[in-house]
């Protein structure tokens, strides 16, 4: 297990404390005032801190904050094309809103502080309505001083279902974060930190799933499972080993994708990144297989593990069909695209470091300015678009990470196909909504800019986008 | 983890009682690292070549570090090397751990802010002096200026 020590202990009880009241607050759909064909699927989400007492022996509680009492949220689960409207309470002592990641809502839905709403302010409400237009794995969480507030538990799954979905013995839905907590047991208070902005943002020490201490999964021989992976944290890239067995990706954010096994077999998630994954579990009864996380280095880790039945479910895998049906989303044209440079720069061992505009390092360390979208390093919300897109037009961005780091870059309101990779064409040419960038990494993207508004183009490690990763996007 | 951490502060708290050792032997360096940071190995190197035993720890808790080792933020280095039961933050050249070592000041340790160009494990020219800092109070003290 994941730092299998006595420390472990109180942070398990910490978590299983916070998670306790899982499952309230999922209100009914609506039975009435639906339109024909169409139903209304109503739920309210209310963000509000909470003090949990994790360990008997520590002298105080601990803060995280949450959506209707729980980590992560209630997951939201609708089906393709239903409306959804979504009342939001702010019970923070601060304002928020609610981005809901990889959904293509209307731009006054999208949870922007701003750019495409005030602000809820504390005892506030804003009721967010949309329609499910696309089918997948998707996820929602503020996005108002997002590095401390998803960090301290703010966010949930947003489930859209296929009317037709590929057939599994089980759904299951993972959603992965990391917690900063001391010796003592608390999340450790130093959200935005100049350390974490400057280098690859805040990761933390304690891995959840779903926001408990990952317990290992039972499984049966012969079952097949469908596993939505969800990447919640702040920065913490996951790079997932399901040792003997061999996962199939079906969808990328949300996204049906040809089916196929991921290069070496690892499933690789930035933060923000989704992957719908088919596990055909074939192991012998009694066995057990672990499942490493093996992204840093000389930090591997046991996430979790399997754990195998003594009963199969059936004698061999089932042969039924994995192909997602495709989202209705239009297909760009790369003849005749208009095309645009977008360069990401700044950071710790960036190009511009040390040289240029003034303090050189010294600058480099302070909060903002540390990273760079096109030369502009952009600190909160207040922005003009830095690139102007022609409304129903097909678009290829070509993106350049000129820094040293990792960047899942995030735009809003669209998804767009990943074309290619350093010039080499990518083989299922994905839609993502959350592509990740590696070191020096050139990656072009295309998309019909369809829908109208300003949209943020951000870095979705959160320190990263607070320090100036982030601008906005104009369709008009 | 947590022990990592409790190891370093140990070693903090004893490098204040007991004075220098092995002058003689190679000295060994413990350098703890972002996993991502490659500027750190090429200092890693860089020790090595200038007579240091050097273990590299890739860790997650840098911030945390250097924090207890009480180096204020817009003094930190991006990362900490164990030297001799003192803490040396960021790209310290060698010849300046030499002096510390051989004067044993009592004090945490130093650092170099940041990451200047054409410091040892850095690319690009040095375009100017670097300014060391002592490590152990709220407004560091300059320690050297190389």
């Amino acid at each position: 297990m994941l730092y299998a020590n006595s420390v472990a202990l109180s942070r398990r009880k910490l978590l299983s404390v916070l998670m306790t009241s899982m499952g309230m607050g999922l209100m009914p759909a609506s039975l009435g005032a639906a339109p024909r064909n169409r139903p209304v699927r109503e739920f309210h989400l209310r963000a509000a801190a909470n003090r949990a007492v994790p360990d008997a022996r520590l002298s105080g509680p601990t803060d995280v904050w949450t959506y209707n009492n729980s980590v992560p949220g209630p997951e939201l689960r609708v089906r393709q094309g239903d409306r959804v409207r979504v009342r939001v309470t702010n019970g923070l002592a601060e304002p928020t809103t609610v981005h809901w990641h990889g959904v293509r809502v209307p731009n006054a839905m999208d949870g922007v502080p701003h750019v495409t709403q005030a602000p809820i302010p504390p005892d506030g409400n804003f009721v967010y309505e949309f329609d499910a237009v696309d089918a997948g794995t998707y996820w929602y969480h503020p996005h108002y001083r997002s590095y401390e507030q998803v960090g301290r538990g703010l966010y949930g799954p947003l489930i859209v279902e296929e009317p037709d979905p590929v057939r599994a013995d089980r759904d299951l839905t993972w959603i992965l974060d990391d917690w900063r907590l001391g010796p003592d047991g608390l999340i450790r208070d130093d959200f935005g930190n100049r350390h974490d902005m400057a280098h690859n943002g805040r990761v933390g020490n304690t891995v959840t799933i779903n926001g408990r201490p990952p317990a290992g999964l039972s499984v049966r021989g012969g079952e097949r499972i469908r596993l939505r992976l969800v990447n919640a944290a702040n920065a913490r890239i996951f790079s997932l080993d399901f040792e003997g067995h061999a996962p199939t990706i079906i969808a990328l954010d949300g996204q049906p994708v040809s089916p196929h096994s991921p290069k070496d077999g690892l499933v690789l998630l930035g933060p923000a990144m989704r992957a719908d994954i088919i596990l055909d579990m074939h192991g012998e009864p009694g066995s057990r297989f672990a499942i490493t996380d093996r992204f840093y280095r000389g930090l591997e880790y046991q996430l979790s593990e399997f754990n195998y039945a003594s009963t199969p479910l059936r004698s061999e895998a089932p042969d039924w069909k994995m192909d997602l049906p495709p989202n209705p989303i239009p297909e760009p044209l790369t003849r005749g695209a208009s095309r645009h440079e977008v360069v990401f720069n700044g950071g710790m061992m960036g190009r511009g470091m040390g040289a240029g505009n003034s303090g050189g390092m010294m600058n480099m360390m302070r909060r903002s300015g540390i990273w760079s979208v096109n030369g502009m390093s952009v600190e909160g919300h207040f922005m003009e678009p830095f690139l102007m897109l022609d409304r129903d037009r097909s678009h290829v961005i070509s993106m350049t990470n000129a820094t040293a780091w990792h960047h899942p870059i995030h735009l809003h309101g669209h998804s767009f196909r990943v074309l290619s990779r350093d010039g080499i064409p990518t083989r299922h040419q994905e839609w993502q909504d959350t592509v990740m960038m590696a070191p020096r990494e050139k990656i072009d993207i295309a998309l019909v800019a369809d829908n109208p508004g300003d949209w943020m183009f951000h870095c979705h490690i959160l320190e990263h986008q607070a320090a100036g990763m982030m601008g906005v996007i104009r369709v008009n | 983890m947590r022990r990592l951490l409790s190891l370093v502060l140990a070693t903090l708290l004893i490098s204040a009682a007991f004075p220098a050792f092995a002058k003689d032997h190679s000295v060994e360096a413990t350098l703890f690292k972002n996993p991502q940071c490659g500027c750190c190995e090429n200092y890693a190197t860089y020790l090595r070549e200038n007579g240091f035993t050097v273990v590299v720890k890739p860790t997650h808790e840098l911030a945390q570090m250097s924090r207890m080792a009480g180096i204020p933020e817009e003094f930190q280095g991006c990362h900490i090397s164990m030297i001799d039961g003192y803490v040396v933050s960021g790209h310290v050249p060698v010849a300046s751990i030499l002096r510390l070592l051989n004067d044993q000041p009592k004090i945490v340790g130093i650092t170099l802010p940041g990451m200047p160009q054409g410091s040892p494990g850095m690319s690009g020219i040095k375009s100017g002096p670097f300014t060391i800092f002592e490590i152990g109070s709220p407004s560091p003290q300059v320690y050297e200026i190389d």
